[in-house]
């Protein structure tokens, strides 16, 4: 598939580290600088241009593209530019970023002429408030229409001992749920049945959403429905975040240091309780018994204050702690500092725009582990060479099949099932098996 | 060698005034002239009696003469009047209506309003929608200056329903800009199309309803429910009632008249004391919902309700009357105090001192906003509770940021203080006059008590009317002295126009660049 790509900044390229290997791309940027170092990386047709110049458009081919993709940091670019894609190229799919919610909605309300809009802070709440959501996890992702979860959790000493040091074949672990992989310091395993959860591993699970709680409360027993989260800074981010989460009834206290943002969320969230400060004096702290508040986000819009004021808030005594990591580099510095959860929004917003570039019967993407791994979302077809397979006599290969989806709802399949024609298969794999998963099914 | 400078740079001569007083007299003067109009109706009346006709021909050819005289003498000014000039001209018309209207009292007044502070106080205590009377023997007035009494209210009421909409929102008094965003317009003078449209037609549900009333009560005459209740006490009472004005036919007020037209009275004052745009979207473009949704019009009636039975279970509690007669006093006086109409339909002067706190309490409440009602208003109750609420909280968290909404909306800061500004100095003014009452009470020997003095100046403040003492319901402000008299047109006149704009005046920074 040709893939015509605007925009070569942090978003631009975690989306060409996906796709360059399948497709064929073309990347168009004002910057030489950001050019040549995607070129230097990937495979791939770079063009210096302006996104919002239909010349420049025309001139570097976006009249061949199948997707067109525009990602740039900056709303009117992407706009104008996915205007230009419809007349350039009529028939691609046009897909583009945006840091407001305002496009989002006119996008829904169809008085945007693109095929989708991918929100960055709104995907990026998305993600939060899934975490949120089951406490204990690290990172979900919820594929067919929700009946699916894929969950990351931490697994500490606290929890259950009927899933921590027994071989898997043997633990309880509850219905509907797989576990798709372990991750330990010495590396990733797509577990047997002789595996052990040991502590300090964290380990991903395929299941259904009630099968995601039980595992939430198998390994954070005094975990419980989150009443009390503070978000530092009512950004972009934090405000999107915030209404989020309020929608689905958790109470939230807010932390803004201007003034103005601080009576903005304010007027907007009635149901939160608004504080105009930095939320890094420990005498406001200690007031306000920020201590006690069972998650605290941090979405203040500069890496490094995120860092320091989740590790004040851990001092305190906040038991979990997400942040957001606008450069890739933080991502590593936040997990050293013990923050519990970095979210990248850059990369939020990359994984759900490739999600469109995959093979049409391919629906959905979630990449985990730094890209390393997978979870497809691929319908089956007549050639495939596993139909009429029962699932104990498929081969491994590096690859689970977590979930099927047959007329519309979710089966978690046992040994004995058989996969059929026209399902729906939610695979956890290698990024490295990614076509041949594609392939075979 | 002299340069001369080219034109445009040389300084203008420095103007002493900040506010073009020529361009205020004149858009005062144009009132005027229309003013003279309002004289039709009591001429007619008088024809109709066979009445001296002069007193009102003559008011009518002197107003509207002195207004065009005026408007022609002060034509041409460069500008028109602005939002600075609005301040001098609201004060301004309200005095000057006043003294135009009290021109029939001093013609034809005889020995109870000919006296000129007289006939200026019951022409001030008309225009603003007060029920204070230098009356003493109604019987002994021709019923064409009876019934010119209520119509200075009505007319009165007309003018509060302008003043709410367009004019104390555009000068931003006492939070009155909430409204605001309903009701741009660029220049005073020329109010805008949609202010002149929304005026229309509030005035309309304005004439409807006093239209209604009247029928409603005329009936229960036609009817035989009620003997004393003719077309004339219909129509008297239909004017003071959706004005909140309060004058009535008789000293008795509305004692005399049946239970059944007491009911009625009750109901078309809390019609007027309620906000008119709300109503007019609830009854005319019959949206009901917007009544319940409205935390103003909840709360004012929460207010009456609680009110009412609080003055009804105390007028059993100490055997003043039983009864379906002490619920009909309690809700009738309660809310006739609430909407600062002052009507009565017994002498509460002489009820028991708990009562009189009760009754002297209400006066502070005020009705609706964009009523016709006078004093403090329950939306400014409401926002001055939120606001103290909210400085409570920040006591114990000083970060924690509390917009303060109303019907779900944030009401921003400027409006907030605003609304404290205005409640400080309602106290403020009624503290003064309070004093000044007090003192000429006490030369002159005109039998206040300490109560009657301080409810004297809260009831002509919050233009309501009657207070407590010789001055209570069934009394009369005749036997006070002059400069009572004179405090309490002020009084009146700055508590109609909500203070701020005569206080206004009485600052520097006003006048002066």
């Amino acid at each position: 598939m040709k893939v015509f790509l605007i925009g070569a900044g942090q978003v631009g390229s975690t989306i060409l580290e996906a796709l360059h290997s399948e497709h064929e791309l073309t990347v168009l940027d004002t910057e030489q600088a950001r050019l040549q170092a995607v070129a230097d990386r990937y495979d791939v047709s770079t063009h210096e241009g302006d996104g919002t110049s239909r010349r420049d458009l025309s001139r570097a081919g976006a009249g061949a593209a199948d997707l067109f993709l525009a990602c740039t940091s900056r709303d009117e670019v992407n706009l104008v530019a996915g205007m230009f894609a419809r007349r350039e190229a009529p028939s691609a799919t046009t897909v583009i970023r945006t840091s407001n919610v305002e496009y989002l909605e006119l996008w829904r309300a169809g008085q945007l002429d693109v095929d989708f809009v991918v929100c960055s802070e709104l995907e990026t709440a998305h993600a939060i408030s899934r975490i949120i959501g089951v406490p204990a996890a690290r990172k979900t992702d919820v594929f067919a229409e929700g009946q699916v979860q894929i969950v990351e959790f931490a697994v500490e000493e606290g929890a259950s001992r009927d899933v921590l040091g027994v071989p898997l074949r043997d633990a309880g672990i509850p219905r509907n749920s797989k576990v798709a992989a372990i991750i330990s310091r010495s590396g990733t395993t797509l577990p047997g049945g002789d595996d052990v959860i040991a502590p300090g591993n964290r380990i991903v699970i395929i299941g259904s959403p009630q099968a995601a709680l039980e595992w939430s409360a198998l390994l954070a027993p005094e975990g419980g429905a989150v009443r009390d989260v503070v978000i530092f800074g009512a950004g972009r981010v934090g405000s999107q975040l915030a209404r989020v989460l309020l929608e689905q009834g958790i109470g939230l206290r807010l932390i803004e240091a201007s003034r103005e943002r601080a009576r903005r969320v304010a007027e907007a969230f009635p149901k939160a309780r608004v504080y105009n400060t930095t939320g890094l004096e420990p005498d406001f702290l200690e007031r306000e018994r920020i201590g006690q508040a069972q998650a605290g986000i941090f979405a203040m819009g500069d890496d490094a204050r995120n860092q320091y004021a989740a590790t004040l808030a851990k001092v305190r005594g906040v038991p979990f702690t997400i942040a957001i990591a606008s450069e890739a580099a933080s991502e590593a510095a936040f997990d050293l500092a013990r923050v519990d959860v970095a979210v990248n929004p850059r990369r939020v917003t990359a994984e759900e725009i490739v999600r469109f570039a995959l093979d049409p019967r391919t629906k959905q993407v979630a990449m985990l582990e730094g890209n390393r791994y997978e979870v497809l979302d691929v319908t089956t077809r007549e050639s495939s060479r596993y139909i009429g397979t029962a699932f104990r006599d498929m081969p491994v290969h590096g690859a689970l099949i977590g979930a099927i989806v047959r007329n519309g709802s979710a089966v978690f399949p046992h040994g004995g099932d058989v996969l059929e024609v026209g399902d729906r298969v939610i695979v956890f794999t290698e990024a490295a098996n990614v076509p041949w998963v594609v392939e075979a099914l | 060698m002299a340069q001369t400078l080219p034109k445009a740079y040389r300084f203008a001569p420095r103007r002493h005034l900040a506010v073009d007083v020529r361009a205020t007299v004149n858009l005062v003067g144009a009132l005027s002239k229309y003013l003279g109009l309002t004289f039709a109706f009591p001429s007619l009346v008088a024809v109709w009696y066979g009445e001296a006709v002069w007193p009102f021909l003559a008011a009518a050819a002197i107003t509207s003469g002195t207004g065009f005289a005026v408007e022609r003498a002060t034509a041409g000014a460069g500008r028109s009047a602005g939002v600075r000039e609005g301040f001098l001209a609201v004060s301004l018309t309200w005095l000057v209506a006043a003294a135009f209207m009290s021109l029939p009292y001093l013609f034809a007044g005889g020995s109870q309003l000919g006296h000129p502070v007289d006939a200026y106080f019951e022409a001030m205590s008309g225009v603003t929608t007060t029920n204070a009377t230098v009356v003493t023997s109604y019987h002994d007035l021709p019923r064409s200056l009876d019934l010119w009494r209520a119509f200075t209210q009505w007319i009165g009421g007309m003018g509060v329903i302008v003043l709410a909409i367009a004019v104390l929102p555009r000068l931003r008094i006492g939070g009155r800009q909430m409204l605001e965003a309903e009701l741009p317009g660029p220049e005073l003078a020329q109010l805008g199309d949609r202010i002149r449209h929304t005026a229309r037609r509030l005035w309309l549900l304005y004439v409807g309803l006093t239209a209604v009333e009247v029928l409603a009560l005329a009936a229960l005459g036609w009817l035989g429910a009620d003997d004393r209740m003719t077309g004339f006490e219909a129509i008297s009472h239909g004017f003071t009632t959706l004005s909140t004005g309060g004058f009535s036919t008789s000293a008795g007020s509305l004692s005399g008249f049946s239970p059944a037209a007491q009911w009625i009275v009750v109901v078309f004052m809390l019609l007027a004391g309620t906000n008119f745009a709300l109503m007019y979207r609830g009854l005319m473009r019959r949206r009901p919902r917007s009544f319940l949704r409205d935390e103003e019009f909840r709360l004012y009636l929460a207010l009456a309700l609680v009110a009412s039975l609080a003055l009804a279970a105390q007028l059993v509690g100490h055997g003043v009357a039983h009864g379906e007669h002490a619920l009909r006093s309690g809700v009738f006086q309660a809310v006739s105090i609430v909407t600062t109409t002052g009507y009565a339909n017994a002498n509460f002067a002489l009820w028991p001192t708990l009562l009189l706190l009760s009754i002297f309490a209400l006066m502070f409440v005020g009705a609706s906003a964009g009523s016709t009602g006078g004093s403090i208003k329950v939306v400014r109750h409401l926002l001055t509770g939120k606001v103290l609420r909210r400085e409570l909280d920040q006591t114990v968290s000083p970060e924690v940021v509390m917009p303060i909404r109303l019907n779900g909306v944030a009401v921003d800061e400027r409006t907030l203080r605003a609304v404290v500004a205005f409640v400080l100095l309602y106290v403020g003014a009624w503290v003064i006059g309070t004093g000044v009452i007090a003192i000429d009470s006490a030369i002159t020997g005109a039998g206040l008590g300490t109560l009657d003095a301080i409810a004297t100046a809260a009831s002509a403040l919050g233009n309501i009317g009657p207070a407590f003492g010789s001055v209570g319901p069934l009394g009369s402000y005749a036997g006070l002295g002059d400069a009572s008299k004179i405090t309490l047109i002020g009084l009146m006149w700055a508590g109609r126009l909500e203070i701020i704009p005569v206080v206004v005046l009485l600052t520097r920074h006003y006048w002066r660049l």
